[in-house]
Formats: structure tokens, sequence, C-alpha cells
């Protein structure tokens, strides 16, 4: 017991140590969990605790912390602290503010359905516990409902976004609209910050080469002068925050960038004038880089649903619904162009498309694992599933029509956490959404927070690269995603010749291909993702590997060098790539086909045992033939089990076991802990309890 | 190992070794586009840890919650934009340095990115490079420099290598090629080949063939070997898709740029037989001439873009004696595993008569076999039927690594040449009275009737077993 405690201790020191939304520290603490779990009761009761008596902004990143055990260890976790989850929940939601209630919200959608990825259908939490919280959720929002306009100002009670009445808020768009173009455009497709715009304030610029045009059947958009010196006032605030956080965390290396880029934004407004659609956009991006809401959390290290989301709607539509009217004039482009790099690239442009009822989380992640997009409805999988790894970053796609937006009216208040679902669920059909709902709903499913300032950073430095020059570069609209995709032609600031004098040249804008392009790292090892959709899946991936592999019982094992591969194997071995979403297709397609093992596929790894290793079967007594097993990574027998220290074929076993009317010995399927995809069916060894 | 916050279970703290000098830490800032060059020797670790920016080691980026520990190492840990790192640790020589090629390897990096997205469209094959230099120039570096960086831009790069002198994933003496998908080990020269457990690190797969010799320029089983691999990787290539786009490095050892009087024999095999289309030159201003006069004028199918790149300043001479500690620890690897992934071999007993071993002509100790005739001709190797000699197991064995093929011991010499290997034992103990011999081998289980090589390079490795 008293290591029990000593256990407990340490994970309560861990916890405390959690302010913010870190996800190694997340990873960490979960680990800690995972391999303790003979210490669950000890380890859960002190995380209820701590979610219980630390400070309300900490609790998220605590919440979060519960969210990652039970998805990734799952019992007895889910036991324990599914006891007196309604306790630790709602205490923690009344002490929240409304944005991190959303984000709770978020969580306890998520709790109600299984394990993303995983092969058990059966929801994290039993509907018992979730359902009691719901009701309480229901309950508590109908009088907070009944207290509040229709309109609730929410925006004005997110924490860190401050400056609500600078001018370019007040712009005449409606909040309403505005909350769902913010869910067309799911911020997150592009940007993992919090800090992406609603579509409704998109700036309404003078001459609207893509934006105005949707706005136009609702909402026209009038210009409004930007107070120029409101937006110093505001942009010196950035800076000043930006420093006190650098000042506490000097490792983040992104920072300085960020705040190099600020000081030479502050120079430009400083010294030029720039017309008022740049302002505008200048402002947004300031606005939203103000202190943002509660510390970001990061996404359970799970692969988790809401991460599906980010698909870029625009792709399904024929160019042909873009509408063109404008010339090409050249100011207002460029930004608006520049802009869409560094947040979703899809203004909003209501098309009619018939409003279609978001897939269910099933259907979608069916659809990932399997690929197939064709059948999607108006919005689906693409451009995402070209090249996943070429060297730029995804093609930012053609301004194109985001998805149909004819959602009914919603009693706004009432049903928030089922609009929050259906943001989790990819390419969800927005909504109508109360206001502001965008920047907070997508906050839980944010990644590490490096990469956040990264884009920041990368976009504010283009924008200064651009601003002095935008009215000499009359830029087409298309022309801008096309450069960016790699092409070897010399124009190409990427072309790097083959030749000595060329690659003696220093270049050191290519340096960002290597590391911006993908500002997702993993803590663990250094390997990097792309702040996309997909990037966050495979680094999900990538992160479950992680877990996969810290294996406790490793050295218990003995485990020894593997015989190499011949030649022909090897011709014929293909890379597995722990985050590649093959494996989960695998996983998919052998839920479908095979859900029990069969026994001829069952294998356990050749003994170390040199007794074992020559004893036949002693049934058949047939010796066992060792083979490579791709998955496995190491010789196995196929065909084999071990039965009480002896190794039968599965196939005999069988037989004998039926014929002597004795259950038949599987292996029980993730009793405890694995609850992964990649636990395919077939991998004997996985199967351990924790 | 990952340290664990919370848990004060770092990495440092599992060193019991030396305590003292772990324990004291010290951080070193580093300037944008510099490096911190160090060199640990097999006796002590060195450990380093980002604290903030961003850092790589040889192309491979250093995690920012890590600890990795070097032992036996001669490193540089480069930042593109600043970096702070937490050393612990003492090294042998350390300094930073701000005057570094990683510009321009960098820029070969994005200029091979180019064939290969020019590789992806036309379905053509990607870049062939083939990295050539005089010893100690860095070559080594410079192929895991665009290893790690094409697996960084998501490719999957086969890596060649041709050098006996260190081994890649695999023990010294051997060549090997594997498909790079995941990232490339840290402290662990290329990774781990496959093991019956998990690793942290993914594990490479390598196919690999047993040379046995020191240098190329030594054996008649060279050229073969170079045509053998070449016929896998292009077997491969054909049809794994990724990893044709990618293409193939190869790492060549530095005897072959020796030439004489111009005349670069083996790098002309290697450049034929791989269909060799990138060729950079490290370092030798003369080979690079040599080179680039010879391969420039090629017809525009089989042309070859000679490329020469600078040899980093960082690159240090490794004396014999450091590179017989780093063959000694590269074998004891294999067997034992590496840092805190420890394997465990299996030991046993096996007959003199169980043992099919052929013994490598080595020229350099068999001065007779200097004056076979037909040596150096691509024609006669294949008929040469005294490529090795068979022989009886004796005391001469002890302490020797034999390499396990996938032949027969009935088979024709060239086919055991060709074959590749399924691995290495090694030979513990040799009792001449009772005909037995103790081995070590990586896995349980009978010893495989099959042909064993046994090479004159690695030389004999006392007390691996002790």
């Amino acid at each position: 017991m008293s290591q029990s405690a000593e256990v407990a201790a340490d994970f309560k020191d861990a916890l405390q140590d959690l302010k913010q939304n870190s996800r190694p520290e997340i990873s960490n603490l979960t680990l800690i969990a995972k391999e303790n779990t003979e210490y669950a009761q000890a380890i859960s009761r002190e995380l209820e605790n701590h979610i219980r008596t630390t400070r309300p902004e900490w609790k998220l990143p605590a919440l979060y912390v519960l969210d990652s055990i039970v998805k990734n260890v799952g019992t007895p976790y889910t036991v324990y602290l599914g006891r007196d989850l309604y306790r630790t929940f709602m205490n923690a939601y009344t002490l929240m503010d409304p944005g991190t209630r959303k984000a709770m919200e978020g969580l306890l959608k998520t709790w109600k359905q299984p394990v993303p990825e995983s092969m058990d259908t059966r929801p994290v939490f039993s509907p018992e516990v979730t359902q009691d919280i719901e009701n309480a959720l229901i309950k508590f929002r109908t009088i907070a409902n009944q207290g509040m306009p229709q309109k609730p100002p929410m925006q004005h009670n997110i924490p860190g976004r401050p400056m609500p009445n600078v001018p370019w808020r007040s712009t005449p768009t409606p909040p309403q609209n505005a909350g769902r173009y913010a869910a067309a455009n799911d911020p997150r497709i592009r940007q993992p910050v919090p800090q992406a715009a609603p579509y409704g304030q998109y700036p309404p610029s003078s001459t609207p080469p893509v934006q105005s045009q949707p706005h136009a059947p609702f909402y026209p958009p009038q210009p409004k002068p930007i107070d120029v010196e409101g937006l110093k006032t505001s942009l010196s605030a950035v800076i000043t925050s930006t420093q006190k956080e650098w000042a506490h965390t000097p490792g983040d290396q992104a920072l300085p960038n960020k705040l190099n880029a600020l000081f030479g934004l502050q120079q430009i407004l400083n010294t030029q004038t720039l017309p008022p659609d740049q302002l505008q956009q200048v402002a947004k991006q300031i606005q939203n880089m103000s202190p943002p809401a509660p510390p970001a959390p990061p996404a359970p290290p799970a692969p988790f649903p809401p991460s599906t989301t980010v698909l870029p709607v625009s792709a399904p539509f024929p160019p042909s619904s873009v509408p063109p009217p404008f010339p090409n004039s050249s100011t207002p482009v460029d930004l608006a162009q520049l802009f869409a790099h560094a947040r979703p690239p899809v203004p909003p442009v209501p098309t009619p498309t018939p409003p279609s009822i978001p897939p269910s989380l099933a259907e979608m992640l069916q659809r990932f694992s399997s690929g197939a997009s064709s059948s999607a409805p108006p919005v689906s999988v693409s451009p995402f599933y070209s090249p996943p790894f070429s060297a730029a970053p995804p093609p930012v796609s053609v301004p194109a029509p985001p998805t149909p937006v004819a959602a009914p009216p919603i009693n706004p208040a009432a049903d928030l956490a089922r609009i929050l679902g259906q943001f989790s669920k990819p390419a969800a059909a927005p909504p109508a959404m109360p206001p502001q709902p965008a920047p907070l709903v997508h906050l839980p499913f944010q990644g590490s927070s490096t990469p956040a300032p990264a884009i920041d950073t990368q976009w504010l430095s283009n924008l200064l690269k651009t601003v002095p020059s935008v009215a000499t570069q009359p830029t087409p609209i298309s022309s801008q995603p096309m450069s960016r995709q790699v092409s070897a032609n010399a124009n190409n600031p990427n072309y790097v010749e083959l030749t000595t004098a060329s690659i003696k040249q220093p270049r050191p804008h290519l340096i960002s291909k290597l590391y911006d392009a993908y500002p997702n790292i993993c803590a663990t090892c250094g390997r990097r993702f792309e702040s996309t959709q997909e990037g966050r899946e495979r680094k999900a991936r990538h992160m479950d590997w992680h877990f996969k592999v810290k294996d406790p019982d490793v050295a218990k094992r003995g485990i020894h060098r593997s015989w190499y591969i011949s030649e022909k194997e090897w011709i014929e071995y293909r890379e597995v790539d722990e985050a590649s979403p093959e494996q989960v297709a695998k996983a998919a397609s052998g839920i479908a086909t095979a859900p029990k093992k069969v026994a001829k596929d069952k294998y356990i790894h050749v003994p170390t045992d040199t007794a074992l290793v020559n004893a036949p079967c002693p049934i058949c007594q047939e010796k066992f033939e060792p083979q490579w097993h791709v998955e496995a990574n190491d010789f196995v027998w196929m065909d084999a089990v071990k039965i009480n220290s002896k190794i039968y074929h599965a196939t005999c076993w069988e037989e004998y076991s039926r014929g002597s009317s004795l259950a038949a010995p599987s292996t029980p399927d993730s009793v405890l802990g694995k609850r992964k995809a990649e636990d395919n069916p077939g991998s004997g060894k996985k199967v351990r309890a924790y | 190992m990952v340290s664990l916050p919370g848990l004060h279970l770092t990495a440092t703290a599992l060193e019991p070794a030396n305590p003292a000098e772990t324990t004291q830490t010290r951080s070193q800032d580093l300037l944008p586009c510099s490096e911190y060059r160090f060199e640990v020797p097999f006796t002590r670790s060195l450990t380093i840890r980002l604290l903030s920016g961003t850092a790589e080691f040889f192309g491979t980026e250093l995690a920012p919650s890590s600890t990795y520990a070097f032992t036996g190492t001669k490193g540089a840990v480069y930042t593109w934009r600043g970096c702070r790192l937490e050393i612990g640790g003492l090294a042998e020589s350390e300094y930073t340095s701000e005057e570094t090629q990683m510009s321009s390897y960098a820029n070969a990096h994005f200029a091979l990115e180019g064939l290969r997205d020019r590789s992806m469209q036309t379905g053509e094959p990607g870049p062939r490079v083939l990295v050539v230099g005089p010893e100690n120039a860095g070559k080594t570096s410079v192929v895991r420099i665009l290893t790690a960086y094409a697996v960084k831009s998501g490719r999957q790069p086969v890596v060649v290598n041709l050098d006996p002198r260190q081994g890649m994933l695999s023990v010294p003496g051997s060549f090997t090629a594997a498909a790079f998908s995941s990232i490339v080990d840290v402290e662990d020269g290329w990774g781990s080949s496959p093991i019956s457990g998990p690793s942290p690190i993914p594990v490479k797969m390598p196919l690999v063939y047993h040379y046995g010799l020191a240098s190329a320029e030594d054996g008649a089983t060279f050229k073969p070997l170079v045509t053998r691999m070449a016929l896998a990787v292009t077997s491969r290539l054909e049809e794994d898709v990724p990893s044709r786009q990618a293409g193939f490095i190869i790492d060549t050892p530095g005897s072959v740029s020796q030439g004489k009087g111009g005349d670069y024999d083996h790098i002309d095999h290697i450049i034929s037989e791989f269909s060799v289309s990138v060729l950079f030159v490290l370092g030798s201003e003369r080979l690079y001439s040599d080179l680039s006069r010879k391969y420039s004028s090629r017809s525009h199918d089989e042309a070859v873009a000679v490329i020469r790149l600078d040899k980093s300043g960082g690159c240090v001479d490794r004396d014999e004696a450091y590179m017989k500690q780093l063959r000694q620890a590269q074998i004891r690897a294999y067997f034992f595993g590496h840092g805190d992934h420890t394997l465990a071999p299996h030991s046993h007993m096996a007959d003199y008569d169980e043992l099919n071993i052929f013994r490598v002509f080595d020229p350099a100790s068999d001065p007779n076999a200097a004056f076979r005739p037909g040596n150096d001709d691509d024609d006669i190797f294949g008929t040469s039927t005294t490529i090795y000699e068979k022989v009886k197991p004796s005391t001469m064995i002890q302490n020797s690594l034999l390499a396990i093929t996938m032949a027969s011991a009935n088979e024709p010499q060239e086919v055991i040449r060709d074959t590749s290997i399924q691995g290495y034992i090694y030979v513990a103990d040799v009792d001449d009275v009772k005909k037995k011999v103790r081995l070590l081998s990586p896995q349980p289980g009978q010893t495989p009737s099959n042909a064993l090589i046994l090479g004159s390079f690695p030389e004999d490795l006392p007390g691996l077993v002790s």
C-alpha cells in the first residue's frame, strides 16, 4: 500500500505541474497511469481530488488527463473514474467560464462514443454515467438560458478576447451569421490556433473579390474605417503579452520569431498608410493573437474524433461555383490570399446545396479508414489525400464555396452540446450557431501549443514580405494556390538546381520546409507532422504507437535480435509507418471481416525457452515452423497457442477442446488497456493484462 | 527511456556508471546556423537535452523533451534557428562553430526533393545518389543528413551502405540496404534492425550481405556483392512506389575514392550497377575533377550530375583505435542491444561437424591469393571457385564472428557469396578436445546448417561473452 501511496504522490506532483494544455505532459501523465494500473484506484482518486481542488483555469487540463487516461488506458480507470464522474464533472463545470464549458461538453460528447479507432464499440463511459451528466447539463443550461437574452454575449465572456469595442469588431455582419460561417470554415482546417476569427467577421474589404459575394444575399458588408490608433494600441498589447509569454516560456522557439514579426508589423503601421482592407486583415490577425482564451487543451493522445473535422470543405465543389465576378484588382487580393494561407482557405460562400445532415462519426471514421471519399455528401475528403507528404504544405485550395448553411434555427443555448458534437464530426455541415462558438469549439482539439505561434509567425512574416509590394503585384486569385504547389521550374524559389554552384548558395528560406511545414512535433522522438487534419491524425496514431512500444514487460520477456530477412522477403517488404492510416484501415477491415480470431491466424513468438523451442505440438506431434511475421516484427509460430506452458497448434487445440467440451481458449479481446486500433486481430502477444 | 517529469526518473539518474559527471549539467546557447561539436569516448557518456529552439543531430531533429545520451560518438548538434542545450557529462573535446556546410547539404537535399517531386509526377525513378570521398570526409554524415531530411519530408529513401569499415544497422564488414520511413536514431548510429520486442525508435528492416574484409580494394567479392545488392535494391524499387520516388543514397568506403591513376574502378562499377544519377563528391578537389570530367560528358540518358560538396570543418580523423572500439560497440550492440534497450542473446554448444565454415580469402593475409589470375576482371569473378576456403573449426576461429548465410553448405561458392545473410553468431569458445564450440547467437534454437562465412574483418573480438 505504501507503494501505492508513493505512486499516487508522484502522480499528484506531476499533476500539480499541469497548468496548461501541454500535450507532452498529458501524455506523460497518461503513461504513468498506464504503467501503474495496479494502483489505478489511488491514481484515480488523486486525479479526482486534483480536478476538484485545483484552480478553475487548471481544471480543464486535468480533465484532459482524465480523458486521455480513460481513452488510452481504459479499464480499470473507467471504472474508478466513472464512479464519481458526475461529481467530478459537474463540480468543475459549474466553476468554469463558458468557453471552457464548451470544451467540457465536447469531452462529454466523446465519452458517449466508443474510443475513436478502437475495436471496442462500447462508449468510453457507460451511458448511465454520461446520461446523468447530460441531464444535469440540460437543466443547467435551461436555467442559465432563462436569465439571458436570446443571444448571450458570449464573446464578452471569453477570457483573453479583449477589446470588444475595437471598431472592426463592429462590422455590420451580424453575429448569427458569424457563427454560421465559422462553422462552415472550421478554423481548424489549417490552423489549430484558437484565434481564428469567425468568418462572419471576415473583413469586408472595399473590393471584395471573394468573400463579400457570399455575404451579399444575407448581409451586405459595409467597409468600415479602421481605427489605426486603436489598432496600434492593441498591437502593442499583443506585443506586451507575447513578451510576457516569452519571459515565462523562454523555451518556446517560436515566440522570438513571432515577436520579430510583430515588431515588423508595428513598424509598418507606424510608417505606412495601408489600404483599409489590409488594415482589416491586420486588425483581425492582431485581434486573434490577443491573449487567447483559456489555456488551450491539447488533443488527447488517443485518436480523437474531433481531429477528423478538418476537411477542406471546398474541394468537392465545381470551380464554377466560385463566382469570380470581380476583376483581379491588385490590392485586396494579395492579402486575402495571404490570409488564406494562414487560415482556412475557404471564404464563406453559401451555395444552394441542400442542407446535409452531418454524417455520423462512425460513418466518417469508416470513410476515413476506407479512404473512399467519392460517396461522401457535399463535403468530402479531398486534397489532403493526394500526396500526403509532399514537401509543400497541402495545396491551399482555390477559394470555393463552403458547405451549405440552411440549417434550421436552433435554440442556441439549449443544444450547444449537439452543435459541438457536430463540430467534432468530419466535414459536418455547419448548423446555425449562436454567436462566437467557433473559437471555443476547437479548443479541445488543438495540438501542442508550439505550432500555434509558428503559424502566426509564418503568417505575419508573409504579410510583412508582401505588404510593401502589394500594390505592384496583381496576383490572380488562382495563381496563389498554384504557386504553392511544388513544381520544378526555375522560377520557383524552392527549386534548387543540381549543380555545385547552385548548391553553395545559401537559401535560408527553404529551411522552413523542414520545420514550419510540419509544425506539429512529437515531443518524444522529434518527428514532425503537418498541422493539417491529416497531420493531426497521423500524430495521434504516432503517439499511440509510442504508447504501444512503451512496454513495461519488455525486460521480463528477454527480447533478442531478430534474424535478417532474405533477399526475396526484403524486396517484397514494405515499410510500415506507424502513423499511416493503413493500419487503421486494416484494423477496420479486420473488424468487418473477422471479428474473432481464426484459429490458424493465431501465433506466438518463437519461445525463448529451449525446451519449448524443440517441443512438438503435444496433440499432433508435429514441430512448429518459425516464420517471419511482419506485424509482430519477429519470427513467430503461426497457428500456435500457449496453454498452461505448453504450446499447441491452435487448430489442434480448438478441435481438442471442442471435443472435450471445454471452452475454446479464445484469447480475450482487449479486456484491459489496449483499446487501440493497431491492436489488430491476429496479434496474440498484445493481449496482456496491465 | 524517456524521462517522466514528476516521477524524477530522468535518464541521467539511471546511469550509475559515472554519476559524478552526469549530475552536473550546464546549458549551452547556440546561435542560429551554428553547431556544437563534441567527441565522447566510449568510456564516458554525454547527455544532451534541448531546452529551447530547434536543433538537429545529423539532420534528425532533437525532441524537445528527451534527453539523449551519447557514448563513443563524434558528433555535432546543429541549429538553424538557434537553441539552448542542456549538456551533462564530460566530453573529450567540445566547441561550437559557426562555419558549417549545412547550408549546402540542405540545398543538396532540396535539389533531390525537386527530383523526387518530378518522379512523383512522371513516374520515373527518383534520384539515385552516390556519395564518395576520402576517408573521414564526412560521407556517412552527409548520407545521414540527406536521409534524415528526406524522411522528415515524408520520403522513404533506401540507404545502401557499402562501407565495411562501419556497419549500418548491422555489424562492420557487412553491406546493408534499408528503406528509411521512420526517423533515424540519434543515439545509436542508424538505429536498430528488428528485435523481438518493441523498440522506442522504429526499427529498420535491412538486407544484409557479408563482405568480411576491411577494404573494398581487397578481395574478389566486392564487385559481385555490389552487383547483387544493386539487383535487390532495383527490384525492390520496381514495386515499392514510395521508395522509388525517394530513390536511394549510397554510402561508400573511402578506399574506393583513392583510385589508381585517375581510374576509379569501383566507383564506375557502383555507378553502372545502380544507375547512379547524382554523384556527390566530398572534399577532394582532384576526385571531383576526375569524376566530373568522366561523367559530365555522358549522353543524356545516363547523365550523372556530379556535385562537389565541401567537407565539413567538423570532420575529425578517426584513428584506428577509435574505429576498433566503434566496431566492437557495433558488434556488441548486435547481440546485446544499445543503451537501455538490452537484448538477450543465447549461448549454446555445437559440434564441430555441425558447422560449415567458409573463410574469405583475404589477399592481405594470404599472399597467394593476390596472384590468382583474373582477380580484377569483371568477367572472371563469376566463374572463380576459390572465393572461399572451407575450414574446419579450430581454435583459430575463437572470438570470431560468423555470418549465417541463407544458402546451404552444398551450394556453389558463387551462390554462397551472393546470398544475403540471416545474422551473425559469435564463437565464444572452442573445445578442441571435445570437438565442440560454444556459440553466442542472437536467437535461441539450433545452429543452422547453412553455410557460415568467416571473414578477416571485423577482427576477433575477445571477451564479448565473459
